[in-house]
């Protein structure tokens, strides 16, 4: 296994993941059994150069094996990939850049059908920063490209990062009457609420120990969902959700707990008053 | 547009002489992907890009022309080794036959 210099590490994943957008769009070639190929190739190319291997000698391989373009023959491509690639490739290749941008902001004149055309829009960054050749040309069209993928990103994250807040507080709702009917501890109204809101607390911080953990092993799944901003996903930021989760978890647990055992003390109190 | 002809007539040729070379480089013993690569890459003017040489591995392998087996190397990770199938063998003496036949014939209408 050879080590790689940042640079060139950076430059191979971007040089891999173009491999993969193209090998994966050919039915007549297993993608994963190439990529395997390709990496051999790689490292059989640069034994025994200086490591960490240099971005140059890393680029000197690669441009050897070609882009990743000219491996499989258009004619073997299915047609939604012709089409995306044609739009793609012309006198420029600013065309699914721009597509995508005015689908974005097609979608804020027809609000109805905002989604829609957010989704369509989503589709076409991807697909235009997969056909990209390189770096540069995804920076000067980030303009273009990014709004729709900031927005569907931010709106998924933000979906993950609340989702057990939704699902606890309508089961807080649904299931009150039962609640309060069982256990004597949530007869009052206060108390009861007390006691939900204790829980969906701590079960919102369980789910953000849980998720930083995902976060931290950054998995195949999470990377698609959110390439191309999977490196703003700090250790730092993961270690941060994971301690505010904790703390979460820890204290509202604690508070809960607490008024489960203090309101029985309290009315036991008052009935010896009485 | 005489350049651009030439072009598009070698991007033919080479495609379908490219497998060949694969098929006929592995008929007598089996070997693996870089092995191949390297020795083709000798041939000048067959091979633009070396990395297209393994989506033609991978395709001939679907096509049951070609198998593989994972043998450990004593220089490092496992590797994979391609082989002609009884498929492929039989598939590389037709393509063998019929270029031989063409070239012969190209040649003679060539010196007329």
């Amino acid at each position: 296994m050879i080590i790689l210099s940042e640079s060139a590490k950076k430059s191979l994943e971007d040089y891999l993941r173009q491999a993969r957008t193209y090998l994966r769009g050919s039915r007549s070639v297993d993608a994963n059994e190439v990529e395997q190929n390709i990496t051999e190739h790689i490292e059989n190319e640069l034994e025994g150069a200086a490591e960490p291997v240099s971005r140059d000698a890393l680029d000197a391989v690669l441009k050897k094996l070609g882009r990743p373009q000219q491996w499989v023959p258009e004619e073997e491509l299915p047609w939604w990939w012709k089409i995306i690639f044609r739009l793609r490739s012309g006198p420029e290749d600013w065309r699914l850049a721009y597509l995508s941008f005015g689908l974005f902001l097609t979608g804020f004149i027809f609000i109805p059908f905002f989604l829609v055309f957010l989704t369509a829009s989503y589709l076409v960054s991807r697909a235009a920063i997969s056909l990209s050749n390189n770096n540069l040309q995804i920076k000067e069209q980030k303009w273009l490209i990014y709004p729709s993928l900031i927005v569907v990103n931010v709106i998924l994250f933000l979906i993950l990062l609340s989702w057990p807040l939704f699902i606890s507080i309508n089961i807080g709702y649904g299931l009150e009457h039962d609640i309060r009917r069982s256990f004597y501890q949530f007869r009052d109204d206060l108390h009861y609420w007390i006691m939900a809101c204790s829980f969906i607390i701590s079960s919102l911080g369980l789910w953000w120990v849980i998720f930083a953990i995902i976060l931290r092993r950054k998995n195949n799944v999470l990377q698609m969902l959110c390439w191309p901003f999977i490196d703003l996903i700090t250790k730092k930021l993961v270690f941060c959700l994971w301690l505010v989760g904790l703390i979460m978890m820890m204290a509202f647990t604690a508070v809960g707990l607490c008024y489960w055992l203090w309101v029985p003390l309290k009315m036991l109190t008052e009935f010896g008053r009485l | 547009m005489n350049a651009k002809f030439f072009d598009n007539w070698t991007n033919q040729l080479r495609k379908g002489v490219l497998e060949l070379c694969i098929l006929n480089d592995i008929r007598n013993r089996k070997m693996y992907g870089y092995e191949i690569v390297r020795r083709l890459r000798k041939i000048e003017g067959l091979i633009i890009s070396e990395g297209a040489i393994y989506p033609i591995l991978s395709r001939l392998k679907r096509q049951g022309l070609v198998e593989t087996s994972i043998k450990e190397s004593p220089d490092g990770p496992a590797r994979k080794y391609y082989k002609l199938t009884e498929q492929g063998e039989d598939m590389v003496s037709q393509m063998n036959a019929y270029w031989q036949a063409i070239s012969g014939a190209t040649n003679s209408i060539e010196k007329g």
